[in-house]
């Protein structure tokens, strides 16, 4: 009985704080993706030939996002049935789209133009009981290319 | 040459799907089908449960098991009743039924494996007449008489077994949790019928032995000044809900009753000083 009203309870905190933080983090995201658009982040591994102005330094960024109560319980449902795994969804694009932008507001620290060769590193941290994921981290890196 | 990054639309990545939508088809989906399969698988494995001789079941060491071996003698009163009340119930050939009395303020009776009844001196106490503890003897020997004990282990183990094998190919401890109490759930239905089932043959058993189910009421309205504690939804119980078992026998007695007035019988004295010392007793070490 008890355990059933701590279980709605906590799924209920899941779900409301979960998608409040989700809802203000895409809000940040998109403002902020807006200013930074003018650093473009390019997967490209060959830098510029023509501009021999630039120098290059290594910028990173990193973010680490916790899954909330309500996730997690749809998404070891999800393990049942398979198929799209729509809360982990947003979840990784949130984490993605974080630690590029982390990276950028570094490469803009250096007044960078651009930031080339950039790479994504996924990795869920803290397997909790049974191995059930709890965050995730996303580390995104690059080359940055800024006038000496 | 010229870098740029494009603003992509928003909902690439994403599903635009609402998250409560997939949460209530997965877990309605999960739910149902738990049910639906262990229910399924209850219902063949009964047919099987039911062939268990009633002697297997009193091979058993029941007593010491369930820690009932402290029970003592049932003093005369109580051991004519038990016989009283047995003989108005048709049990199957060679069905037995061993009383047993535990002097404890505990207010509870149950029937278990091998035709073992156990009576608290709890319970004994709270009734007010012969009648309504008639009625808890007739309840617990429907138990024995439909088999109930055996069924529910059976029930148990069989539930326990697939749950266990489901929930370690999840590894998910929240939807673990999930599929231990809609299994408990479901053993609880099981549990509920046979309450039912019990409480409709002991009202039979009551009308024959007395006229009308007086005892049936006056034991459910007991019940309920007890069970305030007890769980506000069904589902979650073992028992039905007082109120609804009390709405059943209402309607039987409706039914059934012969029309006799007076047909109460109190505890006679004897009987009455006897559990007064047993109770100081108990108090007393």
């Amino acid at each position: 009985m008890y355990d059933l009203i701590i279980f709605i309870v906590l799924l209920a905190m899941g779900y409301g704080f979960g998608r409040y933080a989700e809802a203000s983090h895409y809000k940040s995201i998109i403002k902020r993706e807006k200013q930074l658009n003018k650093i473009p982040a390019v997967a490209t591994r060959i830098p510029p030939l023509d501009r021999q102005d630039l120098n290059s330094q290594l910028v990173s960024g990193s973010v680490v996002i916790s899954v909330d109560y309500f996730k997690r319980f749809v998404a070891g449902l999800r393990n049942i049935f398979g198929g799209r795994m729509i809360a982990y969804e947003t979840l990784l694009d949130r984490a993605r789209r974080e630690a590029i932008l982390r990276m950028k507001e570094e490469a803009r620290g250096l007044n960078a133009e651009f930031v080339f060769n950039i790479k994504l590193e996924t990795s869920s941290i803290y397997k909790g009981r049974r191995n059930s994921v709890g965050s995730v981290e996303v580390f995104a890196y690059g080359t940055a290319l800024y006038p000496s | 040459m010229e870098y740029s990054n494009p603003e992509l639309p928003e909902g690439i990545n994403t599903s635009k799907s609402h998250p409560l939508k997939e949460f209530a088809i997965l877990t309605f989906g999960l739910l149902g089908l738990i049910i639906l399969v262990l229910t399924a698988t209850i219902v063949v494995v009964d047919n099987f449960a039911d062939k268990i001789p009633f002697e297997v079941e009193q091979k058993l060491p029941v007593t010491s098991l369930l820690n009932i071996n402290n029970t003592e003698r049932l003093p005369p009163y109580l051991n004519t009743l038990t016989r009283k009340v047995v003989n108005s119930v048709n049990l199957p050939v060679g069905m037995h039924i061993t009383f047993h009395y535990v002097n404890d303020d505990t207010v509870n009776a149950f029937a278990t494996l091998g035709g073992n009844i156990v009576l608290y001196r709890g319970l004994i106490e709270k009734l007010q007449n012969e009648n309504e503890l008639s009625m808890v003897i007739a309840h617990e020997i429907a138990h024995i008489k439909y088999r109930h004990p055996i069924l529910s282990t059976t029930h148990g183990i069989v539930v326990g077994i697939a749950l266990t094998a489901l929930s370690s190919t999840v590894g998910n401890s929240v939807v673990n949790s999930l599929i231990g109490s809609t299994g408990d759930a479901t053993l609880m239905r099981f549990s509920r019928d046979f309450e039912y089932q019990a409480d409709r043959d002991a009202i039979k058993s009551l009308v024959a032995l007395y006229g009308d189910a007086g005892g049936a009421l006056g034991l459910f309205r007991i019940l309920a000044q007890e069970d305030t504690k007890a769980s506000p939804f069904e589902f979650l119980a073992t028992h039905p809900l007082t109120e609804n078992r009390l709405q059943q026998a209402e309607k039987m007695n409706a039914r059934l009753s012969t029309g006799h007035k007076n047909t109460v019988i109190e505890y006679p004295q004897d009987f009455r000083s006897w559990l007064t010392r047993q109770h100081s007793k108990s108090h007393d070490q």
